[in-house]
Order: structure tokens, then C-alpha cells, then sequence
């Protein structure tokens, strides 16, 4: 009752501004900078450099800079589970398995997790909606903290049913829903796959999501193949999610102080 | 009066909203990107309406298409193990050295980025000395415990070494019940008996 409170106030929090979104810009195409008042009008093209010129660079925000093999390893994300939890399809993320506990190629992690944090970044860069979700209850109020610290959401609280696909009846009429489903562990409670997986996916939302060895990869977007239950290695995703998020939201006020210096020159 | 205004705002943002993300919710057909963008082909969702993540997912697609896998329900013929299990070359030694040593005096310490167990400084050395000296395997490992033990690390053999019936002292055989009705009933040698019991509870005690 409290978690439907406090999801409630969230997106309330997100239904008064996308009130402002709906009546002040007309003319530009997508949601962007978030900000309670009406954003100032801005050039089309400039608002299109803004949006375009980061998607041409391979690694716009230097998200690979931010972690290494060495700092995966040391946080045991390669280690999955016993072999009898396998999934089937995670079988291609596997390096081998020793003494019957499956190591997850950090090779492939590393890969994965570059792209993973990548199109967090340009989300977030875009004003997009970042709702992190686990049902660990050990790593509740950690999630939670650290979407607060990168001005998101979190959701670690039981999932009703039509949180997503019935959304405007839970939560009022206009409700925005998110852009991006961050799942730090993709089962719930009961080793079953979260129900916000095919949510997503019914609803066409892109989800980036931290598969372990007994998990199902195959709705996930952006699969990040590693550990979800060791504290370290769940402290090291949200630190890497944080500070990417952060850096994408830096960089967008960067880029808009960058283009409205320069703005007055180009006739409008 | 002021419910009355607020459902008129209401029903324009509905209206704002409402057309907003007319979608599909065919989660098991195609994947996120190819349904939304062949609504966008279609018509049903405008340009304007265009989510926030499609230029990006366009820019950076992921490595594998997200496209839903039917699970096999039958029961799967065998199939190759697809993933091979991860054996070492020093893994006979380690298992030789475990079965004959145990853990080793010193416990793990996984805590610790480059810690070295009792067991990977055996197995070092071990391949040290089979480097430097051609010896058959029996007499390297005798020769890494001896090596061990110079550099101060005592190892202590697992379980009891096998017993024969000649080494061991007949005096053990005797047990403290049958000693102590020997001592009632001879009561009168008590001298004998004091002598005795010190000497046997002794014995008894190693």
C-alpha cells in the first residue's frame, strides 16, 4: 500500500510535467531537457545538432572508460550458478564451468555491458524516463538510494499486475510511463522470471537487465550476462549506472549552454 | 467546481496523451524496435509520437535481437555439452594434495584480491621443481613438502596413518572398568595397584 503511495507520487511527480510537455512544445519532436518550467524556444536545427551529434560518435560518452575486465572480476561477477540452474539459453554467455559452478565470460560481459550502459546514457541524455527495478530484497534500499542520487526511479516493492499495461487506470490519465527498464536481478522472489520483463516488452519499452547463469535472456534488450547476488558485484552495477547517468545528464546541460551561446548568430 | 475544472483539464490531457503510444502487445512476435517501427511504417504511430529510445536503438542495436525463444517443452534429446568444464593441469596436484594434507594449516581468505592458499604455493612449487629436477611424481611431492617445510609450513597429514595389531601396547587394551573391579576384588595388594594405576593411567592417557 505504502510502495503504491510512493510509486504513485513518482509518476505524479512525471503526469505534472508532462502536462507542460504537452501544451509548450509544439514543435519539437521528442521530451527533452526535463525541467519544470517550459524549456526556451530553440532553433530546429540546433535542437536537432543536440539530439543527432551524439548518436554519430561510437562512444559518445566514454562509457567504456568507466570500468575494466580487472574491476568485473574483482567484483565476482563471472561467477553464476551450479550447473543444475543452468538456463538454457545462457549457455553462448558461459565460459565453462568448474567444479560444477558456471563462470560467465567476462569477455562477452564487458561487450555487453559497454552497450548496456551506452544506451542508458543517450536515454538519459534525451530526458528519458530510467525506472530501476530488482525484487532482491537485499539490494532494496541500495537500487533505491541510487536512483535517487541520479534523479530516477526506482520500483523494488512488489509488482502489481498492470503497473505498466494498465497504467492509466492505476495512476490517472496522462501518466508517462518509463523509457528504460534497468532491472538489476531479472527474477523475482520465487526464481521466476519478473513479470516487468514481458511488461516491457508488451508495452514497447526497451529494458537493459543483468542476466545470471538460471535466468532467461531472451525478452531483455540490452542483456548484461554476470552475477546478481553477490553485494559487491550489484554495488559495482549501480555505481557504473549512477555515474553514467550522470555524466549523459551533465553532458546534455553542457551541450544546450554549448548551443544557446551560440544560438543568437543563427538567424531563427 | 473545482472537480468540474479539473476533469476539463483532464480530458485535454487526455486528449494530448491518449493518442500517445498506441501500441501492440505482441511481446512473443519480432522484437521491441521492429513493432515499433513497423507501426510507425503503418501509420499508427506519428512521427511526433516517436519514442525517445528508437533513434538510439537505430544508432546502437544490441548484439542479439531480443526476440522471444519458445522453451522446449518435450523432453530434449541429448544435445552436446555446449559448455566444457574447466580443468587445470595442476589440478591433479591439487587433488593429490588435498586428499593427502586436507585444507592446509592456513584458512582461505577469498576477501583478499592476491591471496595465495597453503595449496597454490604447494602446487607453485611443485611446478618449480618439476621445471629444475625430472623426478617421477611420487618423490616431487615429497620433495615440495620437504621444500614447504624449510620455508616454515608445516603439513600436517589428514586422518590417522593405518594401525597394525604389533605396534600397538598391550596395556591400551585394558579398559578402566575391568581395572577397577581388579582393584576392589585385590584389595589387599593395594601397593601393587597404586604402582599400577599411575603407571596404566598414564599409558591410557597417550
Amino acid at each position: 500500500m505504502a510502495a503504491r503511495a510512493m510509486t504513485r507520487g513518482i509518476l505524479g511527480l512525471r503526469h505534472s510535467r508532462a502536462v507542460t510537455f504537452g501544451y509548450s512544445c509544439g514543435g519539437s519532436h521528442y521530451a527533452t531537457a526535463a525541467s519544470i518550467k517550459p524549456p526556451p524556444p530553440q532553433n530546429e536545427d540546433v535542437s536537432d545538432k543536440i539530439m543527432k551529434l551524439p548518436l554519430e560518435k561510437p562512444d559518445f560518452f566514454r562509457v567504456s572508460e568507466l570500468f575494466s575486465l580487472k574491476d568485473l572480476f574483482d567484483a565476482r561477477v563471472h561467477l553464476g550458478h551450479k550447473k543444475g540452474c543452468r538456463h538454457r539459453l545462457m549457455e553462448p554467455y558461459l565460459y565453462g564451468c568448474r567444479l560444477d559452478q558456471d563462470i560467465i565470460d567476462l569477455d562477452q560481459t564487458v561487450e555487453h555491458f559497454q552497450q548496456a550502459l551506452n544506451f542508458t546514457a543517450h536515454v538519459a541524455y534525451r530526458g528519458g524516463i530510467i525506472l530501476f527495478v530488482t525484487r532482491r530484497r537485499q539490494f532494496g534500499h541500495l537500487v533505491e538510494t541510487t536512483a535517487k542520487d541520479c534523479g530516477e526511479y526506482a520500483h523494488t516493492r512488489y509488482w502489481q499486475g498492470g503497473l505498466l499495461t494498465n497504467a492509466p487506470i492505476q495512476y490517472g490519465p496522462g501518466v508517462r510511463l518509463p523509457d528504460l527498464i534497468v532491472f538489476l536481478s531479472t527474477l523475482n522472489n520465487v526464481f521466476q522470471p519478473h513479470v516487468g520483463i514481458r511488461d516491457a516488452a508488451k508495452m514497447n519499452i526497451p529494458t537493459v537487465g543483468v542476466v545470471d547463469s538460471n535466468c532467461n535472456p531472451s525478452l531483455v534488450t540490452y542483456p548484461v550476462p554476470g552475477n546478481d547476488d553477490t553485494p559487491a558485484a550489484i554495488e559495482l552495477y549501480c555505481r557504473l549506472f549512477k555515474m553514467t547517468i550522470n555524466r549523459a545528464k551533465d553532458k546534455r546541460r553542457q551541450m544546450e549552454l554549448l548551443h544557446s551561446l551560440s544560438a543568437p548568430s543563427t538567424p531563427s | 467546481m473545482g472537480r468540474s475544472d479539473r476533469s476539463g483539464s483532464d480530458n485535454r490531457q487526455c486528449v494530448v496523451e491518449a493518442v500517445a503510444m498506441a501500441g501492440s502487445r505482441l511481446e512473443r512476435f519480432g522484437t521491441v524496435f521492429s513493432r515499433v517501427r513497423d507501426l510507425m511504417r503503418s501509420g499508427v504511430i506519428k512521427p511526433t509520437q516517436k519514442p525517445i529510445w528508437y533513434d538510439v536503438y537505430q544508432a546502437f542495436p544490441p548484439k542479439r535481437e531480443p526476440l522471444y525463444v519458445k522453451p522446449h517443452s518435450r523432453p530434449s534429446t541429448k544435445r552436446q555439452e555446449a559448455v566444457p568444464d574447466i580443468f587445470y593441469r595442476e589440478d591433479d596436484v591439487r587433488a593429490k594434495f588435498y586428499e593427502q594434507y586436507g585444507t592446509g594449516p592456513r584458512a582461505f581468505d577469498p576477501s583478499k584480491p592476491n591471496f595465495v592458499s597453503t595449496c597454490q604455493r604447494f602446487v607453485d612449487k611443485y611446478t618449480e621443481l618439476k621445471s629444475h629436477s625430472g623426478l617421477d611424481d611420487c618423490a616431487l611431492f615429497e620433495e615440495t613438502g620437504k621444500a614447504l617445510l624449510k620455508d616454515g609450513i608445516v603439513l600436517r597429514r589428514r586422518g590417522a596413518p593405518p594401525v597394525s595389531a604389533e605396534s600397538r601396547d598391550p596395556v591400551l587394551e585394558l579398559k578402566l572398568t575391568d581395572m577397577l573391579a581388579e582393584q576392589q576384588s585385590m584389595g589387599a595388594v593395594s601397593e601393587e595397584t597404586m604402582e599400577h594405576t599411575p603407571h596404566t593411567s598414564q599409558t591410557s592417557a597417550t
